[in-house]
């Protein structure tokens, strides 16, 4: 499993969103890495890749929308570390489509991928978290 | 300003370690040299009030350890999948730094981690190294550092 429960921030919302996010790069890896030839396993990446290029976007928006419903002071500086992780992802995408499909790109997307996310939810949300928390705004309250 | 240096860098991966991977019981001691045969180098070059490269050694038991962990996964071999965390990683301990500098008034930035040890015999005003032991194995750090006046 690529979700851990050490990964929780103890802010509900926030622990949902991440869950999901986790699950949908699992996926992406999954197939990514299973033993079947690369030519049989492009079909499948790219339909994953797709779907778990939108979903990192709207889950990016989703926290955003939560900060600034707290009015979380590192906002800013929170949401430059997602559009440069979108542009990243997006780049990468495209000189995937470019190279037609090399897969030395996409494993390399991966691993960073994988060690990206887990680093961002463990240090950079735990701000986020923190701050709810202090304030009473973690929906852990009622 | 050396062993400063040696110090922040330690406590940056101890930190990540801990965060990332949930390794806690990391001890470091002064080495003189990286040795490894056969080990990954991440070099990450340092631009501003310092100048110069952190390489980092991950030998590939280390490595295949760390990505294992991480996703939850068996990883049997580095290739260019378990090359790249490991890169991203060198890059985050490398941030950190970089933040802890900052709150000593030092402004520096790092560029993209790359697969290597350009070791080119430059001089270095602050050159050290170190082996950091975990429980998943050992990881290298060779600080070469200049103080750009």
């Amino acid at each position: 499993m690529l979700w851990k429960d050490n990964y929780k921030l103890g802010v509900p919302l926030i622990d949902a969103q991440h869950q999901e996010l986790f699950r949908r790069v699992q996926s992406f890896l999954q197939v990514l890495r299973s033993k079947d030839s690369w030519d049989e396993k492009i079909p499948m990446i790219n339909e994953t890749l797709e779907f778990m290029k939108r979903y990192v976007v709207e889950h990016f928006q989703a926290e955003e929308d939560y900060q600034r419903s707290i009015n979380y002071p590192g906002y800013e500086a929170h949401k430059q570390i997602h559009d440069d992780m979108v542009n990243y992802v997006q780049e990468v995408s495209k000189k995937y489509e470019q190279s037609q499909n090399d897969e030395q790109l996409m494993q390399q997307f991966g691993g960073r991928l994988l060690a990206w996310l887990i680093n961002h939810v463990c240090a950079e949300d735990q701000r986020i978290a923190d701050y709810a928390k202090e304030k009473g705004m973690s929906g852990n309250e009622g | 300003m050396k062993d400063k240096l040696y110090r922040t860098f330690v406590d940056a991966t101890r930190n990540v370690f801990n965060l990332m991977l949930n390794i806690s019981d990391i001890s470091d001691h002064p080495a003189e040299n990286l040795k490894c045969d056969d080990g990954i180098d991440i070099a990450v070059g340092i631009v501003g009030d310092l100048q110069g490269e952190v390489v980092y050694r991950f030998p590939v038991s280390t490595s295949l350890n760390m990505v294992n962990i991480m996703s939850g996964m068996q990883f049997e071999e580095v290739d260019a999948f378990v090359t790249s965390a490991i890169s991203e990683i060198a890059n985050i301990i490398s941030g950190n730094v970089l933040t802890a500098l900052s709150d000593n008034n030092m402004k520096c930035d790092i560029l993209p981690p790359v697969q290597g040890n350009p070791d080119d015999n430059k001089e270095y005003e602050m050159k050290t190294s170190c082996c950091l032991s975990t429980s998943i194995g050992e990881i290298g750090l060779e600080i070469r550092l200049n103080l750009v006046s």
